[in-house]
């Protein structure tokens, strides 16, 4: 009789692996084959052996030897990782140093181009694009001084023209009542 | 779940770092030497595991203890190794016992046992070595070892079966060589 339909479930039963539904038939099998008890024989003797592998005791200089080349790797980067860091840190604080000190100057550029145009709207109104006369600050300011009117006026707008045809900014400012 | 932020400057991890390398480094080197049967091969890949083990250190989840992931990480490891550097075992390589004493023979005959299974594990496929290391070597369950490789039970089941047929037919073999 061919016992080989029987191996793999006998190699796993000898292991303990077998599910439980598949133990009760290979132990009835087990009872009446020889071929198979002694198979499982040989398989729980080789379990038990690789058992014995796990308890052979290790060189304790193969450990030792493994243990320090760890450690000397580990403080050689921790410590490498810190020198490396130092000359990043400086780079980054001559940076921001830079950009604090150069920064208002930066900035100013564009503004002396910008242009104030006092127009006036009606707020919620549609907004016609006005006709603007580009005018420097202070003349919008003379100008509402001038103006003749003593109750609140209507919001000026004022553009600012940048030297970039793309930016334009508009700043609606609610007048004061003049006159008082 | 407490996963812990990693500061390489602080001391106190570095300390816990060390202490878990020295709880875990025999296991480590173990599975190491049964997975390449080469103990230099074995070393490298413990220090390999242990490095980045400390550069995972602070990204680990303590509470699932580290194990399971030192197991995973030892496997890989190995099988990089092991691809790397192709070490041919022939059956001659395996020692005859070195003239017992009448006392000793059963202990050196057990010995010569285990020798031929070490080799044996070797010619196994590096998977089905793997299953019957963590398995049977290890003493870790099937759910354990199919979660380490990643692979279903059943899965895990067919390779241990498939490496412990293989095992005694390989060591059947020799000993009757030897015999």
């Amino acid at each position: 009789m061919s016992c080989s339909k029987f191996e793999a479930d006998v190699a796993l039963y000898a292991g303990g692996d077998l599910p439980a539904g598949g133990v009760a038939r290979i132990e009835s099998h087990l009872a009446e084959c020889a071929e198979c008890r002694a198979l499982a024989e040989d398989l729980r003797g080789g379990q038990a052996l690789l058992g014995e592998l796990r308890d052979e005791p290790l060189e304790e200089a193969m450990l030792a030897q493994v243990h320090r080349r760890v450690l000397e790797q580990v403080r050689r980067a921790g410590f490498s990782r810190r020198g490396a860091l130092a000359p990043l840190l400086a780079l980054a604080a001559a940076l921001t140093l830079a950009v604090v000190l150069l920064w208002p100057r930066h900035q100013a550029k564009p503004i002396p181009a910008a242009r104030v145009e006092p127009t006036h709207l009606a707020l919620n109104a549609p907004t016609p694009r006005p006709n603007i006369v580009p005018v420097r600050h202070r003349v919008a300011r003379r100008h509402r001084r001038h103006s003749p009117a003593a109750q609140p006026g209507p919001p000026l707008l004022v553009q600012f023209v940048t030297d970039d045809p793309n930016i334009v900014i508009y700043w609606l400012v609610n007048q004061k009542p003049q006159g008082d | 779940m407490h996963v812990r932020a990693w500061g390489r400057e602080n001391t106190g991890d570095l300390a816990a770092f060390e202490r878990i390398m020295s709880q875990c480094e025999r296991q480590v080197l173990r599975v190491a030497l049964r997975l390449l049967n080469n103990p230099q091969d074995a070393q490298d890949a413990a220090q390999e595991v242990f490095l980045r083990l400390y550069k995972h250190f602070g990204s680990l989840d303590e509470t699932r203890g580290y194990e399971p992931w030192l197991y995973r990480v030892t496997v890989n490891v190995c099988r990089d190794i092991a691809r790397g550097r192709r070490h041919s075992v022939g059956l001659a390589e395996v020692p005859d016992p070195a003239s017992p004493q009448p006392d000793a023979y059963h202990d050196a005959e057990r010995a010569q046992q285990r020798e031929i299974l070490r080799r044996g594990l070797s010619f196994l496929g590096e998977k089905e070595r793997a299953a019957v290391v963590l398995r049977d070597v290890e003493g870790l369950s099937t759910r354990e070892v199919a979660g380490i490789l990643g692979s279903s039970e059943n899965t895990v089941r067919s390779q241990i079966c498939s490496a412990r047929l293989k095992l005694r037919d390989f060591t059947g073999r020799l000993l009757r060589r030897h015999s």
